[in-house]
């Protein structure tokens, strides 16, 4: 696994990678993780548990924790973790992870397969959009098969990296059901509650937010909103709660730290997402298994997540968020809603056990496939563009002589293999034995 | 394959591959949706405002030439300069009253816009014989460098789209941006000049031109193609017939500029609009509509 976006660092991609790894453990993979350093206390290796080992790269970050996109500075740890660690197949996530692409980069020259996972959307308007589309599709150009969060990511990926579909796998999120269980009691049912947890910037559609919450606090005098999360567009929603006296009925919790997400979620029934783009929709999917009913603009992904049911859609509109709202509410109020059983439908469609068994079967079908000569990678970059093609078939080719290079100077056989893994039961025994032997501690 | 159809969810196990690629593959995909083919007189109808931007800017530098070896009486520029104005705040007001109708309390609005005017005029004259010794440090060389920069960033930021019926300006950051750019170019390019008379002239020619001449210009763009068509023609001709006696080589090139921002440029856009290959789809981050 490599990405630049890895624990300290919290998030959805950071939490997917330690989901996914700790569950291929568990299935009987050696994995390990690869990421940039977090000075001063995340650096070198350090082990997390269920025995997962991570790298911490001494590379500085640039902004919000992405590295410096150089494409050769990776290649001496890389090739040494690679060669010392024994490892067969490299995993790449996030598209802005220049580690990640580096990865897939330069795994073929130890004969190492790639798979690469996407995370996000991205639109095809806009300058910043069509560049990183470019290095993408560049980087994407000799990957092995690539992995999705949801169809419409899919689409996406396959146009922007121009991918043969076929290459390209649909494997959801997934979450700890047990960590969002609805409320023991059920919140009171005079007042509806109305929670919004999200970064609070354009993207999360805060705009649509701040034009619907004053409409729908005026005509449900029994609803009261609670509003978890920070970011530039606070100040909209402080505004708004001024300018219309509402300071009793919409709360704002500030930055919500994930693990006290469930605590805000069970506090209310409905969940309002209002965001502008989203690949997959978390958030949503954590809200509906915490027993929550689910208003949802109509985005990227998010239709696909749950069963219509639990969910109401709406345009990305100010009238259209208020209709969909004045809906759930009304569902809500009526009792229509079970939280218990959202939760236990929810328990039953998203595992984590499942997202790794499906992975496993893509990097079997990669592992089984046939490398790509050095020849066809170059005659595939070059093919990519008359301008593009040649900048990365000169970095390949450089790539190449670095990695020559590095054999000459870091020979194979002088590596330090590792030949002793983690063993849980191991450790288990020392631990115990130290408890019950304090003096064997102190002797060693 | 299996009797169960193949559904666009991620919340069920389905009895197909990960990589099953659906006959609905990419269906919501739409290129170019919002596509509006060009028509090239219409393109040429939009370019005049390009056209007559530029036709301004060389009278301007026209008029400082002249204003620069003496052959012009700044007195006269004085009054080319209020007649414009008294002409352009008549044409104002004959579209406002055609376009929007009558608006009540324009008597108020009338003596205040007087007021300012001559506000405008007193502080210009007041002034003049500061901008006179403004750059007097300055190598005149530094000075024509620096205007054609500042003409330059003026045509480039000007705001060449035309207004609704509203009337209504929309101000943006750039065009103020641009106005300010032409009022600088002009104020150096005063600083050359030899007395105050004509910095002042200069100036007040400047503000017309560039200040209170775009504003009306957006008006005019909305007025029949006619009227645009004419008003253009009589620019242009008019500000090559007064560089040509000055240079010809100038005239010539600016004759060149003005035929490829009016014609050249339109028929490229319009070859270029088939290369147009915009693609959207369900990922887009969508754009909220708030009332």
């Amino acid at each position: 696994m490599i990405s630049d976006f890895f624990h300290p660092n919290v998030g959805g991609v950071e939490n997917h990678i330690y989901m996914l790894s700790a569950n291929l453990l568990r299935r009987g993979h050696k994995v390990i993780v690869v990421t940039h350093s977090h000075p001063p206390d995340r650096v070198g290796v350090r082990w997390m548990l269920p025995g997962l080992k991570v790298y911490y790269i001494p590379f500085p970050t640039l902004v919000s924790s992405a590295t410096l996109p150089d494409f050769l500075t990776f290649l001496p740890y890389f090739r040494t973790i690679v060669l010392r660690e024994r490892i067969n197949l490299v995993h790449a996530h996030a598209s802005l992870s220049s580690l990640g692409h580096e990865g897939i980069l330069h795994a073929h020259l130890m004969g190492v397969r790639t798979v690469f996972t996407d995370h996000s959307l991205f639109g095809f308007a806009d300058a910043a959009s069509i560049l990183t589309n470019k290095l993408l599709e560049a980087m994407l150009r000799n990957v092995d098969a690539a992995i999705c969060v949801s169809h419409t990511g899919r689409e996406n990926t396959v146009l922007r990296a121009n991918l043969p579909p076929e290459d390209v796998y649909v494997i959801p999120n997934a979450l700890v059901a047990s960590q969002f269980k609805p409320a023991p009691v059920a919140p009171p049912s005079h007042t509806i509650t109305i929670v919004v947890v999200s970064r609070l910037a354009y993207r999360k559609g805060v705009d649509l937010l701040v034009a619907a919450a004053p409409r729908i606090c005026a005509a449900f005098p029994n609803v009261r909103f609670l509003v978890g999360g920070d970011g530039p567009k606070l100040i909209d929603l402080l505004q708004m709660r001024e300018k219309h006296f509402l300071q009793d009925r919409i709360e704002l919790l500030g930055p919500v730290r994930h693990r006290d997400v469930p605590n805000v979620l069970i506090q209310g029934s409905i969940f309002l997402n209002t965001s502008l783009t989203e690949s997959f929709g978390i958030a949503i999917l954590e809200a509906a298994c915490a027993g929550l009913y689910v208003v949802s603009t109509r985005v990227g992904g998010v239709p696909e997540i749950l069963p219509e049911d639990m969910i109401s859609f709406a345009n990305p509109t100010e009238d259209d968020v208020f209709r969909a709202m004045a809906e759930a509410i009304a569902i809500v109020s009526r009792g229509d809603h079970d939280p218990h059983r959202a939760h236990e439908r929810i328990r039953g469609f998203y595992d984590w056990g499942q997202v790794a068994a499906r992975t496993e079967i893509v990097y079997r079908a990669v592992m089984a496939s046939p490398p790509r000569e050095l020849w066809t990678r170059i005659e595939r970059t070059l093919a990519l563009g008359p301008f593009a093609g040649l900048i990365f078939t000169i970095i390949l080719a450089v790539d190449c002589l670095f990695f020559m290079f590095l054999e000459w100077w870091l020979p194979r056989e002088d590596l330090d293999y590792v030949d002793c893994e983690w063993d849980l039961g191991r450790f288990g025994k020392i631990v115990q034995e130290t408890r019950l032997n304090p003096d064997a501690q102190r002797r060693h | 394959m299996v009797g169960q159809n193949w559904e666009r969810v991620l919340w069920k196990q389905q009895p197909y591959p990960d990589n099953y690629v659906p006959p609905s593959f990419l269906s919501s995909l739409s290129k170019n949706p919002n596509l509006r083919e060009y028509a090239y007189w219409a393109l040429i109808l939009d370019s005049c405002a390009v056209t007559q931007h530029l036709s301004t800017i060389f009278i301007f530098l026209a008029v400082f030439v002249r204003l620069l070896d003496c052959t012009f009486d700044p007195r006269l520029l004085v009054f080319i300069s209020a007649g414009m104005f008294v002409t352009g705040y008549a044409l104002w007001e004959v579209l406002d009253y055609t376009q929007v109708g009558w608006i009540d309390g324009s008597a108020d609005r009338r003596a205040k816009t007087a007021k300012a005017s001559i506000l405008v005029f007193l502080a210009l004259m007041a002034l003049a014989p500061i901008l006179r010794t403004l750059t007097a440090a300055t190598s005149s060389d530094s000075i024509w460098a620096l205007s054609a920069c500042l003409f330059l960033l003026n045509a480039a930021l000007a705001d060449y789209s035309s207004t609704s019926l509203s009337g209504r300006v929309r101000e943006r950051l750039t065009s103020v941006l641009s106005m300010n750019a032409a009022i600088s170019a002009a104020v150096v390019l005063a600083s050359r000049l030899r007395d105050d008379l004509s910095v002042f002239a200069l100036v007040l020619f400047s503000v017309q031109l560039f200040a209170l001449f775009p504003i009306l210009r957006h008006r005019l763009q909305a007025t029949p193609s006619a009227v645009q068509f004419g008003s253009t023609l009589i620019l242009a001709a008019l500000s090559l017939a007064i560089v040509a006696p000055l240079s010809g080589a100038v005239a010539c090139m600016f004759m060149a500029v003005l035929g490829s921002a009016t014609f050249l440029a339109p028929a490229i856009l319009l070859w270029a609009q088939k290369y147009k290959n915009e693609i959207r789809g369900p990922w887009d981050a969508a754009t909220p509509k708030v009332s």
